[in-house]
């Protein structure tokens, strides 16, 4: 057995989520789901639609890494070895996209 | 302006004079890219001569100070253990911040020159369409209806905005003496600006490796006084002469031949895959600019073009070495 | 994953272990210093090769328009020898050190993984062999080591000699990113007690920061090569201009890969000599902590800069301006280094060995590669110096000036560590002189050549361009190097059979490597050291001398209060320090295995098979399969398998997955980039939203969401001891998964129906490869645990083999939050 300690767990003896909580994170993650579904077919919403579904999004990222994947309760070395990489991920899609995006105005 | 351009060549070839002095290096070759002819090759001058300086003189810091070292702290036997020293806050500190304010004095004219050589070209420029071909450079002045290539005519003292499409793969454009280098990349289309100095022929070549002859794709860039820029833009715009003797034999040949089916003759053929041949015969060099205009050279490409230009996309079309000096001689007489 | 090879103590444990020293005992070895030895070996070939390519083109430029090779030779010569020297050649040279060094360096008796160590060194092997073989069938890859596409795709490149490189790349790669992920785990979780982070070794700093670019590096560029792949096995169109594709995504995915990889290569050789100078200055570096945090400032921004490669292709001045600036930003931490190294050798008594000769020569060879380099951060500077013999002067005064000169200042230090005898000083010196003058003659002038207009990857050159002399200098120079390696090769000979015998600690060095025999025991110490500050063995050897006589300045000095108050202790009893003897009457050692091998020779079959036949893929993917099932499972019931928690207190299988998780989000991050850029690129259709099928999606993605519940589940049971609920729990997860890949199956074929294949357009290509590789790692955790299931059905999952299932666990969360963000991206974003 490899757990470490919660550091700010209250409710987690073991440094454990119990099932109940992993229930719960499920519901909301296909709640979450659901109104992302509904979301993209709300017509006065379209002007907002992307930067709502991309924070929906994040927020089921995130739940399931913090919840199901443990780094909530897991050491923070783990969280440096996914986050680290995971932004640089980020970044470097985001100056991909500006700089391909960027040529099709300036080329086409 | 004359004076500022010549004071920064003149540090620059001051420095390198003791390198002159040594190896008998010389710093203006055809393809020197410190001897500009261009207002866009004396700004990259400019940066690069301050970036040359600073970068000489730290290392000129450090190897001094790594000699010191090295002469002054040697072990002698049954001496001392040196002093444990660890570190020292405020020297780390200070040999941080000292490169850091050296690059800045790089990088302020570094910015300033990136924005001034890359905007929208000015007004009155002569617009020309440069397309990079595996291996060879076609040159096409829209307004002008004149297509050449390897050789790209430009007036002296007017600014030229070159177009630059690839048609196959990626290429470079680069004439170091009136500029730094451009891809020429399928699918995009890149720009260059610039105004030539004084009339002269100046070299360039492809740079970006594009296959088999990258190295045989070359160009000359001829800058001409107005005049005879002018001059040169009237012949060019004329018909192709109609030959007789030998070369009309050739004509003959030539438009039976599957060398219709890439080139242009104006008013024979319309092929686009290779040169417009038009006026072949007013051009110094040609398959990629490799070899020079004569007759024996062009014959010897027509019997067989890989031979002499490795990989070339032109083939050996068939005909005999006599049918071939005929076709030469037509085209050379396209003046 | 250790197996126990129960060995006893003592000097000859290699003798009472059984380890012999025949062929089988080196294919089958996990011991990281013998596969150290045999990455060293292999570079040194490697090397021996790319060297003889760079001397057949120096003598085809020695004078213009000659004759020695032809222009297709001299393109394949030049493109074998830059890919050769990089991932042949300097790469497994600093593997062959951190091997060998790194657990001796932290009192770790072995790598983290020992077999897999032995994995990614034959997967090496097979990539190497399989792209050299491209020699022996007359197609070597001869369109760039950069390989810019579309130069690469198969109208330009119509023969095998691309498909060579752009598969051996990919093994090559996977070979790497395994090693990483080994040594992030070793580094991180298997130093001794007293390691602290900041007490580590700068060498050992060093290769943990390779590791991580390795680790996020080679993701992009496999990316782009399967895009390669796709497109001239496959007619997949990314690199496709007519399909509206754009050629700069193969460069940027290049040299998002490719300049972090010219820190991969440099990075190692700064360790070394941050080991070397302080050796034999017998002064501590100075200002480590500056040393340690800039090599991870350089690493961490050398993600930021690879556009700097690029300024020629007309990005914009924006874009230009901004890849400059951070460009000259990465030189202020390598400025420091340099000038950290300067320190460390001012005040100090320097022993002039042929190690700090070299160490010392990358300090002047380096800076000057190093400020060619800031002249090529300006980008107008950049576009005359760009692609010509400047920038060819520039990245071999890095490469050799800086990589190779740390290599072999590491080579004369550390081989009377591994071989247990001394090189020849003398002779050492020798090689030393001849490298410098032939290194400088041959590439001092490739700068005045590059000044002058001659460009890069020209197989020849007219005359009357003034560049005959110097280039004829620089052919002569080059025979100078290749008279300098062929020394150092004499030189090791004679020291295996004639040298003399090295003590234990010759150099009177600083670090642990010293502390126990030359050659080490197979089991690196008897008893593992505790480890007392930086230099700890210099600080057990000089005792209270070193430490009263340091004088801590700045950060320097911080974190030594425990550790000073055991050096008294330890002093007082007049006694070397060692952790407590916890099984002081055997070391588990990991018993060898034949199955890396196998499972390496299985990859190179099957990229083999790429070029010949598809059941020749199939075959070999067979053997690869079986091999690393056969590999996982066959230390399963292995008491000494149970508790592998290191110095993290975290187990290594856990620290492995999540880097490798953080390696995986690079890779979906390049896919899942790709597909946003060529969005709305396509020109003709099927369109995105004429075809995608948002309920059938929305099901798909719910099924996949509940199966990560299942999943956690299943971890709670096994955790609680519960092998009913956890049979069920990850039954029920396989199954979620197999229906979330009928789903997938079904969406395919009704696109494929529609008229969207791959071939199609590029939406369709960036599509079906994105989902197409999320659902082969789908059906990878589906393997995964159906294998987890077997194993419970035997009953061999036990509360024990707990993280086992967390880190399936880990691993199919990550497929699931992968879904996650394309489900958004891709299907909802309109």
């Amino acid at each position: 057995m490899t757990e470490i300690p919660a550091v700010s767990e209250p409710h987690s003896d073991a440094g454990h989520a119990s099932v109940a909580t992993y229930v719960k994170v499920a519901l909301i993650l296909t709640g979450v789901t659901a109104l992302e579904i509904g979301v993209i077919s709300i017509r006065f919403l379209t002007p907002i639609v992307v930067p709502l579904l991309l924070a929906m999004s994040a927020a089921k990222f995130a739940l399931v890494v913090l919840f199901f994947m443990h780094l909530r309760y897991d050491s923070r070395v783990l969280s440096g070895l996914f986050i680290g990489p995971l932004v640089i991920a980020m970044v470097i899609v985001l100056a991909l996209m500006s700089l391909i995006g960027a040529f099709v105005t300036f080329g086409r | 302006m004359t004076s500022a351009r010549h004071g920064h060549r003149a540090r620059f070839i001051g420095l390198v004079g003791v390198a002159q002095a040594l190896g008998g290096c010389a710093w203006d070759s055809r393809m020197s890219t410190v001897s500009p002819a261009s207002d866009l090759a004396r700004s990259i001058l400019h940066v690069y001569g301050i970036i040359t300086w600073a970068t000489i003189v730290i290392a000129l810091v450090v190897s001094v100070t790594l000699a010191i070292a090295l002469l002054r702290f040697r072990d002698r036997p049954g001496g001392p253990l040196p002093a444990q020293i660890r570190g020292h806050t405020l020297l780390e500190l200070s040999w941080t911040i000292a490169p850091a304010l050296i690059l800045l004095v790089i990088a302020i004219p570094t910015i300033q020159v990136i924005f001034r050589t890359q905007g929208p070209a000015p007004k009155g420029a002569l617009q020309i369409t440069v397309r990079g071909w595996q291996w060879w450079w076609e040159f096409r002045y829209p307004g002008l209806d004149i297509a050449t290539a390897n050789e790209l005519y430009v007036p002296a003292g007017q600014p030229v905005a070159l177009r630059l499409e690839g048609p196959d793969v990626i290429h470079s454009f680069w004439i170091p003496r009136l500029g730094g280098k451009r891809d020429v990349v399928p699918g995009r289309i890149n720009h260059i600006t610039f105004t030539a100095d004084t009339p002269g022929e100046y070299w360039g070549q492809c740079a970006e490796f594009c296959g088999t002859s990258h190295a045989n794709m070359r160009m000359r860039v001829i800058v001409l006084d107005h005049a005879a820029f002018d001059r040169w833009v009237a012949a060019q715009r004329a018909p192709a002469p109609e030959p007789s003797g030998d070369a009309a034999d050739g004509k003959t040949i030539f438009a039976r031949s599957a060398c219709v089916g890439c080139h242009t003759i104006r008013g024979l053929s319309a092929g686009v895959l290779g040169p417009d041949l038009t006026h072949f015969g007013s051009r110094k060099i040609f398959a990629g600019g490799m070899l020079p205009s004569d007759a024996e050279n062009v014959t010897a490409w027509i019997v067989d073009p890989p031979k002499l230009k490795p990989g070339s996309k032109m083939p050996a079309v068939g005909l005999t070495t006599e049918q071939a000096r005929s076709v030469a001689v037509y085209l050379l007489s396209l003046r | 994953m250790m197996a126990t090879h129960e060995v006893a103590l003592g000097h000859h444990a290699r003798e009472q272990a059984g380890v012999g020293s025949g062929v089988w005992s080196w294919i089958t070895t996990v011991d990281h210093k013998r596969i150290g030895i045999l990455y060293g070996v292999s570079a040194f070939v490697f090397f021996l090769v790319g060297g003889i390519e760079a001397l057949i083109m120096r003598m085809q430029l020695a004078r213009p328009d000659s004759h020695v090779v032809g222009a297709d030779t001299f393109n394949a010569l030049f493109t074998m020898h830059g890919t050769t020297m990089v991932f042949l050649a300097i790469m497994p040279f600093s593997a062959a050190f951190l091997n060998y060094m790194v657990p001796l360096m932290i009192g770790a008796r072995d790598v983290a993984f020992p077999r897999l160590n032995a994995l990614s060194y034959w997967i090496f092997l097979a990539g190497a062999i399989f792209l050299n073989a491209s020699f022996f069938v007359g197609a070597p890859p001869n369109a760039g080591w950069f390989g810019y596409a579309n130069l690469t795709t198969k109208q330009f490149s119509p023969g095998a000699n691309t498909d060579f490189w752009l598969l051996s790349l990919q093994v090559l790669g996977a070979s790497s990113v395994l090693a990483g992920v080994n040594f992030i785990v070793t580094i991180l979780n298997l130093r001794a007690p007293g390691m602290t982070l900041m007490r580590m070794p700068v060498f050992v700093w060093m290769a943990l920061v390779v590791q991580f670019l390795i680790v996020l590096a080679f993701p992009p560029i496999t990316v782009g090569l399967i895009f390669l792949m796709f497109d001239r096995f496959f007619g997949t169109h990314f690199y496709d201009v007519t399909a509206g594709a754009d050629l700069l995504l193969w460069q940027h995915l290049f040299w998002i890969f490719g300049h972090p990889e010219v820190y991969i290569l440099i990075l190692p050789a700064f360790g070394i000599v941050s080991e070397v100078l302080p050796t034999f200055a017998r002064k501590p570096l100075f200002g480590a902590p500056v040393v340690i945090y800039s090599g991870v400032l350089i690493g961490f921004f050398g993600f930021g800069v690879w556009s700097h490669h690029m300024f020629a292709v007309g990005m914009g001045p924006v874009a230009d301006a901004a890849f400059s600036i951070v460009t000259m930003l990465i030189a202020i931490p390598t400025g420091v280094k340099i000038f950290n190294w300067l320190a460390t050798l001012w005040g100090g008594a320097i022993r002039p060995t042929t190690a700090l000769h070299f160490a010392v020569g990358l300090i002047a060879m380096f800076t000057i590669g190093g400020l060619s380099g800031v002249m090529h951060a300006s980008p107008p500077v950049d576009l005359q110096q760009t692609d010509t013999y400047f920038v060819v002067a520039h990245f071999h005064y890095v490469l050799i000036g800086g990589s190779l000169f740390g290599l072999f200042a590491g080579a004369y230090y550390w081989w009377p560590k591994i071989t247990g005898r001394l090189l020849n000083e003398r002779l050492g010196r020798v090689q030393f002189w001849i490298l410098l003058i032939g290194f400088n003659a041959t590439f001092f002038p490739q700068h005045y050549l590059g000044a002058i207009g001659m460009p890069r990857r020209i197989y020849t050159y007219p005359a009357g361009m003034g560049w005959d002399f110097w280039n004829l200098v620089s052919t002569i120079g080059a025979f100078g190097i290749a008279l300098s390696v062929f020394l150092f090769a004499v030189n090791a000979i004679w020291s295996l059979r004639a040298g003399a015998m090295a003590s234990a600690d010759p150099w009177d060095g600083r670090t642990l490597e010293w502390r126990t025999s030359s050659p080490p025991p197979v089991h690196n110490f008897d008893d593992i050291p505790l480890v007392l500050g930086r230099d700890t063995y210099w600080r057990e050897k000089y005792g209270r001398r070193a430490a009263s006589a340091s004088t801590e300045g700045g950060s320097g000095g911080r974190g030594g209060g425990a550790a000073g108050a055991q050096t008294e202790a330890y002093f007082a009893a007049g006694r070397p320090p060692t952790s407590p003897p916890a099984a002081a009457h055997a070391i588990h050692l990991p018993a060898p295995s034949y199955w890396p091998i196998i499972a390496a020779i299985g990859i190179g079959v099957a990229a083999a098979g790429a070029l010949l036949h598809v059941a020749i893929v199939i075959a070999g993917a067979l053997v690869t399969v079986v091999s690393l099932f056969a590999f996982a499972l066959e230390h399963h019931r292995n008491p000494a398998h149970v508790h592998q928690d290191g110095t993290l207190g975290i187990d290594h299988r856990k620290v492995a997955m999540w880097t490798f998780l953080g390696s995986e989000c690079m890779f979906f991050g390049t896919l899942i980039a790709t597909y946003l850029a060529y969005r709305g690129r396509s020109v003709v259709g099927p369109h995105p939203h004429e075809i995608l099928n948002i309920p059938v999606t929305s099901a798909s993605t719910f099924d996949l969401l509940m199966s990560s519940l299942l999943m956690v589940l299943a971890l709670a049971a096994v955790q609680r001891g519960d092998r009913g609920q956890a049979r069920l729990w990850l039954f029920g997860t396989a199954l979620f998964g197999l229906i979330f890949l009928g789903f997938q199956a079904y969406e395919f074929t009704s696109f494929i129906h529609e008229g969207l294949t791959l071939r199609t357009n590029l939406f369709g290509s960036t599509f079906f490869v994105l989902t197409g590789f999320h659902g082969a790692h789908v059906s990878l955790g589906v393997a995964w645990l159906v294998t987890l299931l077997v194993l419970d059905l035997r009953g061999r999952l036990g509360r024990a083999d707990a993280v086992k299932v967390e880190i399936a666990g880990l691993y199919w969360h990550f497929v699931d939050i992968v879904w996650i963000a394309i489900f958004t991206l891709v299907y909802l974003i309109p």
